[in-house]
């Protein structure tokens, strides 16, 4: 390892002081720990090294060397490569490295390394019996914030059908995360863990966010208030999952007393996919009072196949 | 591939040189305790890092690092005087993280300030990430106390499982919130043993006037179900439209054709699985599984008597 750390930090003084793109050739010729045998060798060494250096996050760039456009060479732009200082105290970076202590993404509990690039903290017991896993796949997760934070075109599949959005933000909610943009010329959300083969255009500042957009923005408070739909409801909820029921609620329902315990709430539902998998919870202790044909698809739906 | 330990050997010796490098003077204490350094470590890194430097490589193209009289001195190192950019990864996780906590109320004032400057030069705007947990039930704040000072909490619990409501006394560990829901884990004196359970199904929630030791070391928080012995399984079928569930839950995949799967659920409770069946309807299909197909039998057969 300690050749791999020498070598790369090496080739990084060199790219980050030489000022103009640079051929492997010359890199192989000038920066110490290049002296491979072979050609062969000498290419997958370089290849590793660069893969290494774009983990780190390194701003490698291909530009060509001349005006003649013959040749091409590598560049770091010592602006580019610098993190910009958020001017963060002290006390702000242990707050933000207990942060990452208490909270997962997709079950994967974050490195160190940001907390370094950003000074790093000293590192604390975390002093709250509190965690929380943001689901989905970091991986995923990270295409989609570069494609938000620079602005690219996004190309994926939903429920098997090819779309392209410009999208604009991310937002975590219910357990869930969402982007929000616009396809089809319309503002629409899509369920990440439900979006696949993403691919994040090429072109960066492909398209203007609207002014003062915030993702929570419109955004529903349950999950039946997502969609297209406009049906207004009514269900009753027996006396031993009335108080379950309350709480998931949000403030549009209308709720009268069903006697003995039992409530009657009416309120708006936009995704009657979402409502009937949500009634499905409840089991046999509540029951689709109105409207007749969304009672009649619940049915149908629960009967399902033999 | 480089290995990650590579990388993150890397990372941090990038980002050590440059706080150095703004703080002279440092000491070898500060430098392990703000990296997680060892000593020796730490000496290893700098030894490396002297070795470096510019083409030439001679005395005056190397650059400067080593430790006098406990002081940490990097000299010639200019072009590593800022840390590199975060990866889109590195600063999604920051981010999150930072807005994840300030949502749960659980937040010193300081993260406020410092995800504000962290998304100054992160994000373009405000707003276009934005990140709340599941609504905090009006118990969780009782169960973070309760596992902060060590005080036994009698809760009552309707089970997801089986519907049938208990009442328990439990030590309280922590809490965590994942797919939009909250959860106290701790060990459960009914039970004896350690469990899990969702927060807005515990419908009443007191001290009961005792206290615990916690565990010196409690285990790290398993936020993910995870199969126990006593599980039942059931092979599913899911069509391209309820594909979802395969990453949605936490499930073994054991066929994969054209947009379909095949998975095995196991659950504690059959009537978990059964329910996952009756909503996803005609778009899941259950391949194996006695006691699931029952269940899913009764429980279809006892809505649908409802609705008579």
């Amino acid at each position: 390892m300690h050749r791999v750390i020498e070598r790369i930090l090496n080739l990084l003084a060199f790219l980050l002081t030489v000022g103009r793109p640079v051929t492997a050739e010359e890199i192989r010729n000038t920066v110490n720990g290049y002296r491979q045998p072979s050609d062969e060798a000498f290419r997958r060494t370089f290849e590793r090294d660069k893969d290494l250096l774009r983990q780190l996050g390194v701003p490698l760039r291909l530009e060509h060397t001349d005006a003649w456009e013959v040749e091409q060479g590598y560049v770091v732009s010592p602006d580019q490569y610098a993190l910009p200082d958020p001017g963060l105290t002290d006390e702000e970076r242990a707050a933000l490295w207990l942060a990452t202590r208490m909270v997962r993404l997709g079950g994967q509990a974050p490195g160190p390394g940001a907390i370094f690039k950003l000074g790093g903290a000293p590192i604390a017991a975390t002093g709250d019996p509190l965690t929380a896993d943001l689901g989905a796949e970091a991986e995923t997760l990270a295409e989609l914030f570069r494609a938000v934070t620079d602005r690219r075109t996004l190309r994926f599949e939903y429920h098997d059908e090819p779309r392209t959005m410009r999208p604009w933000g991310l937002i975590h909610r219910m357990g869930h995360w969402y982007v929000v943009g616009e396809a089809a010329k319309e503002k629409r959300t899509f369920r990440v863990d439900r979006m696949s083969a993403i691919a994040v255009g090429t072109k960066g500042s492909a398209f203007e966010r609207p002014k003062g957009f915030r993702a929570s923005d419109g955004f529903p408070d349950a999950p039946w208030e997502a969609g297209e739909a406009d049906v207004e409801v009514t269900v009753r909820f027996d006396a031993e999952v009335a108080w379950w029921a309350r709480r998931q609620l949000s403030s549009a329902a209308r709720v009268v007393d069903g006697g003995g315990g039992a409530i009657e709430a009416t309120f708006p539902v936009a995704s009657p996919d979402a409502f009937i998998g949500w009634m499905i919870g409840f089991e046999d202790s509540a029951e689709i009072i109105a409207p007749k044909d969304l009672r009649r698809r619940f049915v149908a739906h629960v009967g399902g196949p033999a | 591939m480089s290995s990650p330990r590579t990388a993150d050997r890397l990372t941090r010796i990038l980002s050590m040189l440059p706080w150095v490098i703004a703080n002279p003077g440092t000491t070898v204490d500060e430098v392990c305790e703000r990296f997680g350094y060892q000593r020796a470590d730490l000496l290893k890194d700098l030894n490396l890092v002297f070795v470096c430097g510019l083409p030439g490589y001679g005395p005056g193209d190397l650059m400067d690092a080593s430790v006098d009289d406990d002081e940490v001195v990097v000299d010639m190192a200019d072009y590593f005087a800022r840390p590199v950019r975060l990866t889109a990864a590195e600063a999604l996780m920051l981010l999150a993280a930072g807005l994840a906590v300030m949502s749960s109320g659980a937040a010193p004032p300081a993260l406020a300030s410092a995800v504000a400057k962290l998304q100054a030069v992160v994000v373009p705007d405000e707003g276009t990430v934005e990140v709340d947990l599941a609504a905090e039930p009006e118990a969780l704040d009782v169960f973070r106390a309760a596992a902060r000072e060590g005080r036994v909490i009698a809760i009552t619990y309707t089970a997801i499982g089986s519907g049938s409501t208990t009442e328990r006394e439990i030590e309280p560990w922590g809490v965590f919130a994942t797919l939009g829901n909250w959860y106290v884990r701790g060990y459960c004196r009914l039970a004896q043993a350690e469990r899990v359970f969702r927060i807005d199904r515990i419908r009443t929630a007191e001290p009961t006037g005792a206290g615990f030791s916690p565990p010196d070391e409690p285990p790290s928080p398993v936020v993910r179900y995870t199969p126990g012995v006593d599980d039942v399984t059931a092979r599913i079928r899911l069509s391209p439209h309820s594909a979802w569930v395969a990453d949605y839950y936490p499930v073994s995949v054991v066929d994969e054709t054209d947009g379909s799967k095949t998975i095995d659920f196991s659950a504690g409770d059959p009537a978990v699985a059964a329910r996952l069946l009756v909503r996803l309807g005609s778009t899941a299909s259950l391949e194996s599984g006695d006691e699931v197909a029952e269940a899913t039998r009764e429980l279809r057969g006892r809505i649908l008597r409802r609705y008579g």
